[in-house]
């Protein structure tokens, strides 16, 4: 009943931040073929992809009533706060949230970048592998204006570690950085295959209610040790593609911030399909005597235009069915209501002489 | 049992109780420690685990008084919740404990308590990583240089709970020296900081030893923790032994005129045989057993004295 109310809210704010959500058609309306008999309400909307999709969008939205588009807003309305985006693997921020992010950041926010794997099922060794996404989660973080972090734990065997000490960990730094937002994996990400990503967003999820004065009996030598008690309010959960089905109530529009997006993806030389790749398929056709003018002149510019017109595709398909260039979709959740002002209201209003 | 229900012939069930009667283990050289005059100690830390409320006052807690009078500052962390001990509901079990936790470490003069509430007898079911990750963050932000625990490898040991807290607590003393471990807390300004020196408690019959601790002059102390375990230790069974013997219109000179009075006599009498026991072949009154290990390295390493004493102008 409250989670209704507050969603009833943030309604209000999200006409206030981007005016009204351009609600997606049904597959039929888009001129995909359905069977889906006369009469019958769907319940969940394909997502609909581009010819040279990197698969970096989910199968299925199921859309909020309340969703709200997430637009720019003027000046830095987001000073003092600050945010962690968590990410199993260096490249699940850069692919499906670094937008977000960018434009947080740019509005205000002070940001962490908090890889929790090592990433050492990715390189060509298991030691060059787990260097080179150390660099790389350092410089995706700096692309996007971020302070990096990592905790090392060993990667596709998270299944394997113990979620209370991850949450232990998580809990410490949320107090210690004064968290206000994460962005993190959904936890619910239906089909999600990668147990690092469903065990990330599990511990993140219970760390951000317990690191708060409400947890103030967790992990009480914390306190003593001169941290204060955590304070996340809001969380951005994004899908991962492409087995998702996912519950969609936020569309954020990074038009503006696409380029920062490309840059932090590009970071990714160690892991994800953009690092270097333009630079390889440039030497590639040369090899062969040929040129793609797309890809410029020079190894960085071919693995930005490469990033850009390819990988990014599939979030410029999104944003067109929202009515904006380029988009991320989220499940968001806000500040819990308080409940007592209204208590007191009650009391005030009603109470009565003896 | 409950041993509020068995005066004449109490069942120690509290989890500090062994035998004195045991065959020695051969742990080197026995070393008789003496009190030291002054406060040799001062500016160093130390940190006293255990898993209950009785383990520290009846295993360790003569040590405890005698290294904070010379000089050390002393910390007391308790792993489980004791649940299973104080004859009463499980939930009124853990708050006793935890009352007469926070009493007795006043009595024994700790500068801080630390619950951290594992569920007690499974302790084996925890992780034992977020046990470790918990005592490294303490640890380091106390500076501790000495911990007093369980010998996690000490051979009869029943308890899970024992060897629990004792495995967990050596790998933390060192793994808080190392920079890469929980690497998060550097964030925080709390700094790698090794515990460096260790005393594993004599907690059952056959195990290593290599320090007989005189604790004559820290008796009374002892005796003022122990009281303080009423939910498990015995800590007020004089109390109960005089109350009972009212209702049937007698008294035992030995127990006073007070509560207090009969609990203190109960516990000198009855209670301290093992500390009676572990002085008698060094012709001391009160005596504890510890295995020491003394981790400190040289002020100056080998290789730093060669290169000191060899390195010429180029």
């Amino acid at each position: 009943m409250e989670r209704r109310q507050f969603l009833g809210r943030a309604v209000a704010g999200g006409l206030a931040l981007g005016g009204a959500a351009a609600l997606p058609q049904p597959a039929a309306a888009q001129g995909q073929s359905s069977n889906l008999p006369p009469g019958t309400t769907p319940s969940a909307y394909s997502v609909p992809r581009a010819p040279g999709s990197a698969l970096l969008t989910p199968d299925y939205h199921t859309y909020a009533d309340n969703l709200v588009i997430e637009r720019n807003q003027p000046g830095k309305p987001h000073r003092g706060k600050v945010l962690a985006a968590f990410q199993a693997h260096s490249d699940d921020i850069t692919l499906f949230c670094s937008g977000t992010v960018a434009k947080l950041i740019d509005e205000g926010y002070t940001g962490y970048l908090i890889r929790v794997s090592n990433d050492e099922k990715a390189g060509r060794t298991v030691g060059s592998g787990v260097v080179q996404n150390e660099i790389d989660n350092q410089e995706a973080a700096k692309a996007l204006g971020c302070k990096p972090f990592s905790f090392y734990y060993r990667n596709h065997r998270m299944d394997d570690c113990a979620i209370i000490e991850i949450r232990q960990r998580l809990i410490f730094l949320l107090r210690l950085l004064q968290v206000d937002t994460v962005f993190v994996m959904d936890p619910y990400d239906h089909y999600d295959e990668n147990p690092d990503h469903l065990v990330v967003g599990k511990a993140v999820e219970t760390a951000c209610w317990m690191a708060t004065p409400g947890g103030g009996r967790e992990y009480p030598e914390q306190l003593k040790a001169g941290l204060k008690p955590g304070r996340v309010r809001e969380k951005y959960y994004h899908s991962r593609a492409p087995e998702g089905h996912n519950l969609v109530n936020r569309v954020v529009d990074i038009s503006s911030y696409i380029d920062v997006k490309v840059r932090a993806n590009v970071a990714n030389k160690g892991k994800g399909p953009a690092g270097d790749s333009g630079a390889r398929l440039r030497q590639e056709l040369a090899r062969q005597g040929k040129r793609l003018p797309l890809l410029g002149n020079d190894d960085d510019t071919a693995n930005f235009q490469y990033t850009k017109h390819f990988l990014m595709e599939d979030f410029r398909t999104l944003g067109r069915r929202f009515g904006v260039e380029y988009a991320e979709t989220f499940r968001y959740i806000g500040p819990e209501p308080d409940y007592l002002p209204s208590i007191r209201k009650y009391v005030d209003d009603h109470a009565v002489g003896m | 049992m409950d041993p509020h229900n068995s005066l004449i012939n109490p069942t120690l069930d509290g989890e500090a109780f062994e035998s004195a009667a045991a065959p020695q283990a051969d742990a080197g050289e026995v070393v008789i420690v003496k009190d030291q005059q002054g406060q040799p100690h001062q500016g160093k830390v130390f940190a006293a685990i255990h898993a209950h409320l009785d383990d520290i006052p009846y295993y360790a807690s003569g040590l405890c008084a005698k290294l904070m009078r010379e000089g050390y500052t002393g910390y007391i962390i308790r792993t489980s919740n004791d649940e299973r001990s104080g004859g009463h509901s499980t939930a009124e079990n853990i708050l006793s404990n935890e009352q007469d936790h926070s009493r007795m470490a006043a009595a024994l003069g700790f500068k801080d308590v630390f619950d951290l509430y594992y569920q007690n007898h499974d302790m084996n079911g925890i992780s034992c990583i977020d046990l470790r990750g918990r005592l490294i963050l303490i640890f380091r932000m106390l500076k501790v240089d000495t911990i007093i625990s369980f010998n996690p490898w000490g051979q009869g040991e029943e308890n899970p709970d024992h060897w629990v807290t004792g495995r967990a607590v050596e790998e933390a003393c060192w793994m808080a020296g190392m920079p890469n471990d929980f690497h998060e807390h550097l964030l925080a300004g709390i700094q790698p900081h090794a515990a460096t020196e260790r005393y594993y408690f004599y907690a059952r019959p056959g195990q290593p030893f290599n320090r007989v601790v005189d604790i004559g002059a820290h008796i009374e102390t002892k005796i003022d923790a122990v009281v303080e375990c009423k939910s498990q230790g015995d800590g007020n069974r004089g109390s109960l032994v005089r109350a009972q013997l009212a209702r049937q219109g007698k008294r035992l000179p030995l127990l006073g005129d007070d509560d207090r009075s009969a609990d203190r006599a109960y516990v000198r009498q009855f209670l301290l045989d093992n500390d009676r026991e572990y002085g008698k072949p060094h012709n001391l009154q009160y005596a504890e057993r510890f295995y020491y290990i003394d981790r400190r390295g040289p002020s100056k390493s080998k290789a730093d004295e060669y290169i000191e004493n060899n390195a010429v102008r180029l």
